[in-house]
């Protein structure tokens, strides 16, 4: 009898997998935009480095913009990490309302190197961020 | 190993390696042939020259001090892999940009270029 009721809960465990399809579900998405975004301080200098050197260094830029009193440059690249976890009952064929919970949390990292340039095509100021180094966990499950 | 639990093992193992892959690739236009970029000299070329080597630009942004002609292509690469429980998706996309600033006067006065768009690659989101 024990080894009859050892072999159904075996049975029960391997099988269950085969069960859970549709009721349990996890999905990692992940997604890349762009190449990585150097920052070269050392050969960036304000009153000094001119558009045409910062070409030459970091390639064409992402976007382009007219601001008041000069032009930015921006290079980005965009680190995209999505979990979701997927917990439902497939029972709407007896009970419509049925039960269905899902969570997920999905994170936008930009590495991102903004440069400002007076209209005489003169490096005027530069900002630096990268984040895509930041753990997931930390910044999903910090309130800030 | 008792027969009954091999089976059991395998029948597991089966059943979570069942699901399918799917790799999907996604271009945009042509990539640039850096070739076509050299008789582009600034200085010398105007905004003509450049549309009539490469045709109209993706973007045109005015700036202060002229205007900026932006040349883009992308290449996207997603993968995907479902399994019984867990599935995972993954995309790159990457460009291919040419950048040409004008002064007032549509003359070339630089141009960058970037090109990133054959590195982008299939793969896993971890």
């Amino acid at each position: 009898m024990a080894s009859r009721s050892k072999l159904i809960a075996t049975l029960a465990f391997f099988l269950m997998p085969l069960l859970l399809p549709g009721c349990i579900t996890y999905q990692l998405l992940g997604g890349v935009e762009g190449g990585e975004v150097a920052y070269p301080s050392d050969r960036l200098v304000a009153g000094k480095t001119t558009l045409g050197e910062v070409l030459v260094l970091l390639g064409a830029p992402d976007k382009v913009e007219r601001v008041e009193g000069g032009d930015l440059l921006i290079y980005q690249r965009a680190v995209l990490k999505r979990n979701q976890l997927s917990v439902g009952i497939p029972l709407a064929e007896f009970w419509r309302p049925g039960i269905d919970l899902a969570a997920y949390g999905a994170l936008v990292r930009y590495d991102r190197l903004v440069l400002l340039f007076t209209p005489e095509g003169i490096l005027s100021g530069a900002a630096y961020e990268k984040s895509s180094d930041h753990p997931y966990w930390k910044a999903m499950t910090s309130n800030s | 190993m008792k027969p009954t639990l091999s089976l059991g093992i395998w029948l597991l193992i089966l059943a979570l390696c069942t699901g399918c892959v799917v790799l999907g690739k996604n271009t945009e236009y042509q990539p640039f042939d850096p070739a076509l970029l050299e008789p582009l000299l600034p200085g010398q070329s105007k905004a003509a020259d450049v549309c009539k080597v490469l045709g109209a630009p993706s973007q045109v942004v005015e700036l202060s001090n002229g205007n900026a002609y932006v040349y883009q292509r992308s290449v996207i690469k997603g993968t995907g892999v479902w399994l019984v429980l867990v599935s995972f998706l993954n995309g790159e996309e990457q460009h291919d940009r040419v950048v040409f600033f004008f002064d007032k006067n549509d003359l070339l006065t630089h141009y960058g270029m970037s090109l990133n768009a054959a590195k982008a690659s299939y793969g896993f989101p971890f």
